[in-house]
């Protein structure tokens, strides 16, 4: 099937990229929440690596939204800015608005996790930091379903026209959130923290990843609910979902890519870890190989579900005339 | 129905005996809407297309006559034709679809262009498209079921049949049904009973595009042939469709 698609590259990264943020955003939120005591929680260090890595990628996937628009091609720099001249029912105004708000939230609560913020001591900082986790958490769920109804709303893309593909990108998103905090912590924390801190980092760390292995567990389980619906009805999504079937033209991306490498193996080695803890309550501790490959890895297979799911709604259509 | 028929049948008793003032108004396919306005009624026309296939000879003058009205660029396509191939020989057939935006009373892409830049007119039911507003995110043409939309690469922006709003509401037929030879199209008010595209939907079976999306469209065939390579009309023989676009496939 040889077509030009409408939408490619940079709606794919941004949807990917737009899904790590929002991920890391709500996972940090919910961690530092989770965490107890505002100033020194348990989890404050690792939600700290969280809110700063979240806004990166929102802004930039935004960013590359503005590159893809027919207009901008052509020369019109600032046309986009028609976007904020209404609000209406279609999931790309709403979007656009809630993910204005979300990039603005990210960014001021990622501000109050800087020692030393300029301009905002402890005692307003802090409390700052506590409201705005609790407007985070929702608003990166609300961006990561977003990025699945604005595909999920077209009767006339019948691969994308299902509930589920905003589910399985919300359940991507909170994935590959945790999987960019736990990249980001293991490449920057420190070889040699003092031992309270070193405690910390290891709970939290078992606390993400036991989290990510249940999150790729539903991921899978979406993935099956939605190629066996697709495959016991019949027309147009019947053959929607036939190229991400054994024979179709993405299919050995989708499931090498997605499946195998994406979710199963890093699944795996995931739990390898996780389960001394889990069965034995052994100590939780990560090579930092191990702790830099499988997040990247993680990421990868998040990358590849947006490129397979994209470029399957635009290959397909309804069947007949 | 008996409601509709009886208002216009009083309009155009009204519109009688306004005739004298009104002498000036010449014949032409939007009689009947320009009847009621000058009758000062509040008749709102919702326009449609009727394609009767079997008049249709292929000969694409709708598709050159698009181009020409709209200087249309290289390699997009606001109407087009299809030919449809089938059968083994010595049974074979060849069909032509003729091709345009449907301005569906349901139209998908109205819902989900996020700017405002596309919206069905109250006044006439044509599904328009203002490039000024348009900041070309390319939704709408991944909506639309019909693929009747496409990128116009010199404004960026989306672009597609708009039923000539430019000679409509100057009394005109659109371009293409100004140029087809066979009559194949007829251009006209499906609102008013009394116009010929209401009267021949109503005595002929017609039928519409993919009519299981539910977008109500209001282009309609007559013994248009349905057969699509992956459709459920193909019986299992050889079936070619050749778009005559940039695109070689539907989709």
């Amino acid at each position: 099937m040889q077509q030009e698609l409408m939408w490619g590259l940079p709606v794919v990264l941004y949807l990917f990229l737009a899904g790590v943020g929002a991920g890391a955003l709500t996972v940090s939120a919910s961690i530092f929440l989770r965490g107890g005591d505002v100033a020194r929680g348990l989890h404050v260090d690792t939600a700290r690596y969280g809110a700063f890595l979240a806004p990166v990628p929102i802004m930039i996937g935004c960013g590359l939204l503005v590159f893809e628009l027919g207009s901008f091609e052509t020369g019109h720099w600032f046309k986009w800015l028609n976007l904020y001249k209404v609000i209406n029912l279609s999931p790309m105004s709403i979007g656009t608005w809630l993910l204005s708000v979300t990039v603005v939230v990210s960014v001021v609560y990622a501000y109050t996790f800087l020692r030393d913020a300029p301009g905002l001591p402890n005692e307003m900082r802090y409390p700052l930091r506590r409201k705005l986790s609790w407007l985070a958490v929702p608003l990166g769920i609300a961006t990561a379903v977003y990025t699945g109804i604005l595909l999920g709303a077209m009767p006339s893309r019948p691969f994308w026209n299902s509930p589920i593909v905003a589910l399985l990108f919300l359940v991507s998103a909170l994935s590959t959130g945790i999987a960019g905090t736990l990249l980001i912590r293991a490449l920057f924390h420190a070889s040699n923290p003092d031992p309270e801190t070193g405690k910390n980092f290891s709970r939290s760390g078992y606390l993400l990843t036991a989290a990510d292995v249940l999150l790729i567990g539903f991921e899978l389980m979406i993935i099956f609910l939605f190629i066996m619906y697709a495959h016991l009805t019949i027309g147009s999504v019947k053959e929607a979902v036939s190229v991400i079937l054994f024979g179709g033209d993405l299919a050995p991306l989708f499931w090498l890519g997605v499946v195998v490498i994406g979710l199963l193996i890093p699944a795996l080695v995931e739990s390898i870890y996780i389960v001394p803890k889990l069965l034995y309550h052994r100590d939780f501790s990560v090579p930092r190989g191990v702790e830099v490959v499988v997040p990247a890895v993680i990421l990868v297979g998040g990358f590849m579900l947006r490129y397979v799911v994209v470029v399957a709604g635009q290959i397909t259509g309804p069947v007949g005339i | 129905m008996s409601d509709k028929k009886a208002n216009a049948a009083v309009s155009r008793r009204k519109f009688i005996a306004a005739a004298g003032g009104t002498a000036a108004l010449g014949a032409s396919a939007a009689a009947a809407p320009r009847a009621a306005r000058a009758a000062g009624t509040a008749h709102k026309p919702h326009y449609g297309m009727l394609i009767d296939l079997r008049r249709c000879i292929g000969c694409h003058a709708c598709s050159v006559s698009c181009k020409a009205e709209f200087d249309v660029p290289l390699g997009a396509t606001r109407s087009w034709v299809e030919y449809i191939e089938k059968g083994d020989y010595p049974d074979v057939s060849r069909q032509f679809l003729p091709r345009l935006c449907n301005h569906c009373s349901k139209p998908q892409c109205v819902d989900v262009c996020p700017t405002g830049a596309t919206w069905k007119r109250e006044e006439d039911g044509i599904v328009v498209v203002d490039a000024d507003i348009c900041i070309g995110c390319k939704y709408c043409i991944l909506a639309c079921p019909y693929d009747a939309r496409f990128t116009n690469p010199i404004t960026g922006t989306a672009d597609k049949c708009d039923f000539c709003q430019h000679r409509v509401s100057q009394g005109l037929v659109p371009s293409c049904v100004n140029a087809c030879i066979g009559e194949a199209r007829i251009f006209g008010d499906l609102n008013d009973p009394q116009s010929e595209i209401s009267k021949l939907i109503a005595r002929n079976p017609v039928t519409v595009l993919r009519q299981e999306m539910g977008t109500e469209p209001n282009v309609f065939y007559i013994d248009a042939d349905h057969t699509d390579p992956n459709g459920a009309t193909n019986n299992g023989q050889y079936v070619r469709v050749d778009t005559h676009r940039q695109h070689a496939e539907r989709r």
